[in-house]
């Protein structure tokens, strides 16, 4: 399926959840189809950080329902957050494996055994169970209540395979922040959400 | 482990719990035995034990974004893997980190494999203006919360540096 639309799909079911976007593409796609600078956190170029640092937030906040997107570049830097997920199973995330099949983020790269890597197998094996994988518009759009369900127990795993970006697509523009303004939009929508005290003082 | 370590252990454990931590992810060192058992035994705290030292510091990232207060806890070798990650997300955004390494490599480690350390680990700290205190005894203990608190302050990344007779509980 193609990318953005992939991405619109997403977008239209989104209600309260934040987002944090992972390098590159998942970041350039999020802001464009959603131009949101408040309930999502750009996490450029972490090389597979980004449900990491989802987790801690979901842990801090158990009532904010986080979604977490990762290229499978990032992915095979570090397949064994999935571990650590697991471990943490948390409700309140849910992780989105972008898979391309390529590092979309450096002029779309070949992976390591691109054509072989099985991503939902492979969290199954760390002890998965939600475990979601869409390879089309219209299943996605059909299935993707099952993915958000209220108390569904357990962390949530979706694949999404998607095509490589376009050369027209890669020249999307990526989220225009420079981080200390996005760390305060985003932390300030935090606080606002869940009446915490993100930064030690209040506005 | 000796019971001097494991009561060293206890000991940070109740600095980290006074500055709020609540969160605490780790690997492990031989070092920290004692204080790694003294978290995952106390229920003021939550421990992730992660895959790797970079996935701690994303955790306790995203951790301060919630408000969770946290500590990420590591031996040196695995502090020295993660300079990206932490010069991305926690300077890039100036995301305040409280590190707790292992000072290896420094006169009475008798593991050679450290000696990179020895030689290295100030030196990449340095590098990255990072600020670290080293705590060598257990008088040391209480700056813990003060360096904790430099983090909210600096808003950047800050490490202690636990020497191993601190850690082994060779000097009070």
């Amino acid at each position: 399926m193609n990318y953005l639309d992939c991405f619109h799909a997403i977008a239209r079911r989104r209600t309260d959840q934040i987002a944090v976007t992972s390098a590159g593409n998942s970041s350039q796609a999020w802001w464009a189809v959603t131009r949101d600078s408040e309930a999502s956190f750009y996490l450029d170029a972490s090389m597979s950080l980004s449900t990491m640092f989802a987790s801690g937030l979901a842990l801090a906040q158990p009532d904010l329902n986080v979604w977490a997107f990762m290229g499978d570049g990032a992915f095979c830097m570090n397949p064994g957050m999935l571990m650590v997920e697991r471990q943490m199973n948390l409700r309140n995330l849910v992780h989105f494996l972008v898979s391309n099949r390529v590092y979309g983020a450096t002029s779309n790269a070949t992976l390591p055994n691109f054509a072989d890597n099985d991503y939902a197998a492979m969290a199954r094996a760390m002890g998965l169970d939600r475990v979601f994988e869409f390879r089309g518009i219209q299943e996605l759009e059909r299935d993707f209540d099952r993915v958000a369900a209220g108390n569904a127990p357990g962390h949530t795993f979706v694949v999404l395979e998607v095509e490589p970006f376009s050369e027209e697509e890669q020249r999307l523009e990526q989220p225009p922040f420079d981080g200390p303004e996005l760390k305060f939009r985003f932390g300030r929508e935090v606080e606002r959400r869940t009446d915490c005290n993100v930064f030690g003082y209040r506005l | 482990m000796s019971d001097q370590a494991s009561a060293v252990g206890h000991a940070i454990a109740e600095e980290l719990a006074k500055c709020d931590v609540r969160l605490v992810a780790s690997l492990p060192d031989n070092w920290l035995t004692g204080l790694i058992n003294a978290i995952d035994g106390d229920t003021r705290f939550v421990h992730v034990r992660v895959n790797r030292e970079e996935a701690a510091v994303g955790l306790c990232s995203g951790a301060y974004m919630g408000a969770l207060g946290s500590a990420a806890l590591m031996g040196a070798s695995g502090f020295m893997t993660v300079v990206y990650a932490i010069t991305k997300i926690n300077y890039t955004y100036e995301i305040p980190l409280f590190l707790l390494l292992t000072l290896r490599g420094a006169v009475g480690d008798h593991h050679k494999h450290h000696v990179s350390n020895g030689l290295y680990l100030r030196s990449v700290l340095d590098a990255i203006n990072m600020p670290y205190e080293i705590m060598d005894s257990t008088a040391d203990v209480p700056s813990i919360s003060r360096c904790y608190r430099h983090t909210r302050t600096y808003a950047r990344p800050m490490a202690v540096l636990l020497t191993r007779d601190l850690l082994l509980g060779k000097k009070t």
